[in-house]
């Protein structure tokens, strides 16, 4: 096996991730980027500007307000100066040698970076939380060049890890790549457009029928206006007039025919394109690491593939409107210049009024939507958490003041809905009198034109009924901007999440068909955010069959590590060996089926006991379910229900108690058949009985396992082979339980400290 | 030894803040005369938002736990040197700039880009849109507003804004 890491000049990925140049003197800050008045004090300090290796610029001043303020670092110094007012003076100067350590803080709004040096602590400055990355590089170089020396290589230290990929700007969303200001909506439209290929015959066709729909529409007034100048009147040709009614109602009859298929069509098509994208979304997300579903709350995952494609869905059908509006709007425009080229220019006198108006007003509205929504959303979530916490509410007597907090709420919800309508009420009136003052304008002109025999009474009553037609969709379009901006924002964030990297696979994997279980950690570090190792230097090692106990205070990076042994993190530095090799050159489907685990709280899903015994072996018969829950202790409670394995338990388990759930997920690893076994605190917050019961599910399931217990309870630890104590990330002992009781170190004062527990809760037990 | 549950208060007479650049440093005089020296302490206001001058809590920065010391009940009793030092470094480990005038609000791709100006200097951020998880509504027309990188905006009074900046908020945080 290569050794790939241990040795000296170990590979930091940490560093090697913003390095230019390993030669040290071959990095230099480029000085025309530092300003003037820095690089005036510089040398009135006796430094030279050349020197320079590292400038990083905070955004605060000493005085916490927004400044700025410089870190500069030399081959030997580190110095901060302060530039207020255009001016720069130095603040603080320290030797890089007599710096023994630094770090980061956060504090709130803003962090800090501060060096110990003479055993002494020093703040250098503040800056805030968009610049952590950067000083956080800064802190680790000096972290680094305190233990290693000026060999350390210098950082890249002005690159922000959340900048756009384009333009370098810093990136608001985390989880994307691109800035807002690079986003091409052109690209987004031909990506939905190249996502929709299977679809487009199909909306070839809508687009026919909609060209159709608006001329078919356009029809009826021509009609009517040969009705009135050609049969109604005294010397009409009175024979046309059932022709021409007969023709009407063909119309009608087509355009309800069309706008029926075109419905049918659309709403078909994007059904099926938001669904397809839907399971694509979801086939996604099943293959990103873990850390993906950190930084992403569930909530706002959920909304990429729920209501943000439904919203699409929406859009799409939005669009087809919008289009037929805009072939309206255009098609009679046509019309009516063609049918009276003077009169024309009286429907454009309206038209900026009527387009004013409704683009005022649909802005206006939106805001009292939203506070009638989030007011909704408030009086619903208010009453969701009483519903839960009744018990409670109860137990404190606080009836009245729920009550109180209800009406308050509700009240509020009163308020704003009670704004959206009287807006609306406001709304309708007011935009019909837009449209019909139009009409009228058309009235005076066109009925003077009549009078003047310039047009026929036919061609004055078809153009007002093009006008009828001519300004609802003109004011329907002033949406299109706002429809197309959410369309564009939506399909991002979904093109975004589809294109998020899923978790880096080995190229060839490695197969091992039948792991003996050993286990390696070669000096492990770790943290969910590289500058705060929650495990630090960590390294020990596991033989075949051996059972491994880890204990230590909560946040001590117990779980944690076990998170990394099933590489659902991967490790900063260091590596961890299964069977001698590199966790990441195994391939995820071997160490998944290889390394079984059983939770705290075990997670039980939707569907019957039978199914969720064999979550990890669909294919196991009876026999091997039965058998399972018989030695996980858990067949006895099973068949006293009168559904028994058929027994449908809810999402999370609900209708089982803790120790049940429990027995059942020891049940499903007993059946996954692992060669090692995870433990994560298997029986807390269970009573003494249940305890007992799963300890001894346990013991069955261990036997000639590889495996790695977390527990609270001390006790359950007597048998471990070795014991693991961790602290504050760091490997503070191991040892056999009994060497380390005899050190009497840490592990030593835990049992002290639980076994004076355990006598309290004895002797008010036997009260 | 008194007990780690036990609040201990720290009264004005056996505390000295001192200041060296920015870091905050604690003697603290015991009753029998006794004094011990931390280099570096930290500062927490215990309800920075409904009161901030209430329940200060002092810790140890020297400790990987950060132990707290003590808090202060009202630190603006306390002697006028000590009081300059806390004031000082409060100041910069809140940073909570107050909004005094929003020039513009802009929407795009999910997020609001606000420009404004605020009492420690006109700022840029961008928020997440979506008001009930990045808003906090404090007290009637107090409000606090969470940008992407978890930093914190005051507007102290909604109704004490010009009205261009009234405007602006009612459009985009229908507050």
């Amino acid at each position: 096996m290569a050794e790939k890491t241990g040795s000296e000049g170990a590979e930091d990925p940490l560093s090697t991730q913003f390095v230019v140049d390993h030669h040290v003197d071959g990095h230099r800050v480029n000085v025309a980027e530092l300003p003037r008045p820095v690089v005036e004090e510089l040398k009135t300090i006796g430094h030279d500007a050349h020197d320079i290796r590292l400038a990083v610029k905070s955004d605060l001043g000493p005085d916490g307000q927004f400044g700025e303020q410089w870190l500069l670092i030399d081959q030997q110094h580190l110095l901060v100066l302060d530039r207020p007012n255009g001016r720069a003076y130095q603040r603080y100067r320290f030797e890089l040698g007599e710096i023994e350590d630094a770090s980061i803080e956060r504090c709130v709004g803003n962090g800090l970076i501060q060096v110990t040096a003479g055993k002494s602590p020093h703040v250098l400055l503040h800056y805030s939380n968009d610049l952590t990355d950067r000083f956080g590089r800064v802190a680790h170089y000096l972290r680094e060049r305190a233990k290693h020396g000026a060999e350390t290589p210098i950082p890249e230290a002005n690159q922000d890890a959340h900048a756009c990929i384009n333009c370098g700007r810093y990136l608001a969303d985390p989880s994307s790549r691109v800035c807002p200001n690079c986003i091409e909506r052109g690209k987004i439209f031909r990506r939905l457009v190249m996502e929709a290929k299977p679809y487009w015959g199909k909306v070839v066709l809508i687009v026919v029928l909609l060209v159709a729909g608006a001329l078919v529409n356009l029809v009826p007034p021509r009609l009517t206006g040969i009705l009135i100048d050609d049969v109604l009147r005294p010397d009409g040709r009175t024979e046309m007039l059932l022709w021409l009614v007969l023709g009407l109602l063909a119309v009608r009859v087509s355009s309800v025919a069309i706008t029926i298929a075109k419905n049918w069509l659309s709403i078909n098509v994007s059904g099926q394109f938001t669904a397809g994208l839907r399971e694509k979304l979801f086939s996604h997300l099943k293959s990103l690491p873990v850390d993906y579903f950190d930084k992403n709350q569930t909530g706002r995952i959920m909304t990429r593939v729920n209501q943000d494609t439904s919203e699409l869905q929406g859009l799409f059908d939005q669009l087809t409107n919008f289009a037929l509006n805009l072939l309206m709007v255009v098609g009679i425009g046509i019309v009516l210049f063609l049918m009276a080229p003077s009169l024309g220019l009286y429907v454009l006198i309206p038209t900026p009024f009527v387009i004013a108006a409704a683009y005022h007003y649909y802005r206006d509205m939106r805001p009292h939507f939203r506070r009638f929504w989030i007011a909704r959303w408030r009086l619903n979530a208010m009453l969701n958490t009483f519903l839960s916490g009744v018990r409670v509410v109860k137990a404190f007597a606080q009836e009245d003041q729920e009550e109180q907090r209800y009406h308050q709420r509700n009240d509020r919800m009163l308020q704003s809905q009670l704004r959206v309508n009287l807006a609306w009420g406001r709304f309708f009136p007011l935009i019909s009198f837009a449209f019909s003052a139009g009409g009228l304008i058309i009235w005076y002109a066109g009925g003077q034109a009549v009078l003047a025999d310039r047009i026929s009474v036919g061609t004055l009553m078809a153009f007002i009924g093009y006008l009828g037609m001519f300004y609802g969709p003109l004011s329907a379009l002033t949406q299109v901007s706002e429809a197309m901006n959410r369309f564009v924002t939506i399909s991002q964030r979904t093109f975004e999440l589809l294109d998020e990297a899923e978790q880096v696979q080995p190229e060839r994997p490695l197969r091992k068909p039948k792991l003996s279980g050993s286990i390696a950690f070669d000096r492990v570090t770790f943290g969910y955010d590289p500058y705060f190792p929650v495990i630090s230097d960590v390294s020990f090692e596991v033989k075949p069959g051996e059972m491994i106990g880890v204990v230590g205070h909560s946040g001590a990076g117990k779980t944690t590590l076990v998170n990394l042994l099933c590489r659902f993190y991967d490790v900063t530095d260091g590596a961890i060996r299964i069977d001698g090799e590199d966790i990441r050159d195994l391939s995820m489907d071997e160490i998944r089926r290889q390394v079984g685990m059983v939770l705290q709280s075990p997670y039980l899903f939707r569907g019957t006991l039978a199914e969720n015994i064999a979550y990890g072996k669909p294919d196991a018969g009876y026999a091997e379910i039965v058998r399972a829950a018989k030695a996980a202790n858990a067949h006895d409670f099973i068949t006293a229900m009168p559904e028994g394995y058929d027994t449908i338990v809810g999402e999370g388990g609900s209708g089982l108690s803790g120790g049940e759930r429990q027995r059942i997920s020891i049940a499903r690893a007993i059946l996954h058949n692992p060669r090692i076994l995870i433990l994560d605190e298997a029986t807390s917050s269970v009573d003494t009985e249940t305890e007992r019961q799963i300890e001894e599910a346990l013991n069955e399931l261990v036997k000639g396992r590889t495996t790695i217990a977390i527990a609270h309870r001390l006790s359950t630890l007597y048998n471990a082979d070795r014991i693991l104590v961790l602290n504050q990330g760091k490997l503070e002992e191991q040892g056999t339980p009994q060497q380390l009781m005899d050190k009497g170190g840490a592990f030593y004062n835990l049992v002290q400290m639980q076994s004076q527990m355990a006598r309290i809760d004895g002797s008010t037990a036997s009260l | 030894m008194t007990k780690s549950y036990e609040l201990v208060y720290l009264a004005a007479e056996h505390v000295r803040f001192r200041r060296h650049g920015d870091t905050l440093s604690l003697t603290l005089l015991t009753e029998d005369g006794v004094s011990v020296d931390y280099p570096r302490v930290i500062l927490r206001a215990c309800f920075p938002v409904s009161d901030s001058d209430a329940f200060l809590s002092v810790r140890d920065a020297g400790e990987e736990r950060q132990p707290e010391i003590g808090v202060i009940e009202d630190w603006t009793q306390l002697r006028q040197e000590d009081r300059e030092a806390i004031a000082a470094e409060l100041s910069l480990y809140y940073l909570v700039p107050k909004i005094t005038r929003i020039e513009a609000i802009r929407e795009e791709l999910g997020f609001l880009y606000w420009t404004v100006e605020t009492d420690k200097g006109p700022q840029d951020f961008v928020m997440r849109n979506n008001i009930t998880h990045n808003t906090r509504e404090v007290s009637p027309n107090h409000w606090l507003i969470i940008d992407v990188n978890d930093a914190r905006h005051e507007i102290s009074d909604v109704t004490a804004l010009d009205a261009r900046s009234q405007k602006l908020l009612g459009r985009f945080l229908s507050m």
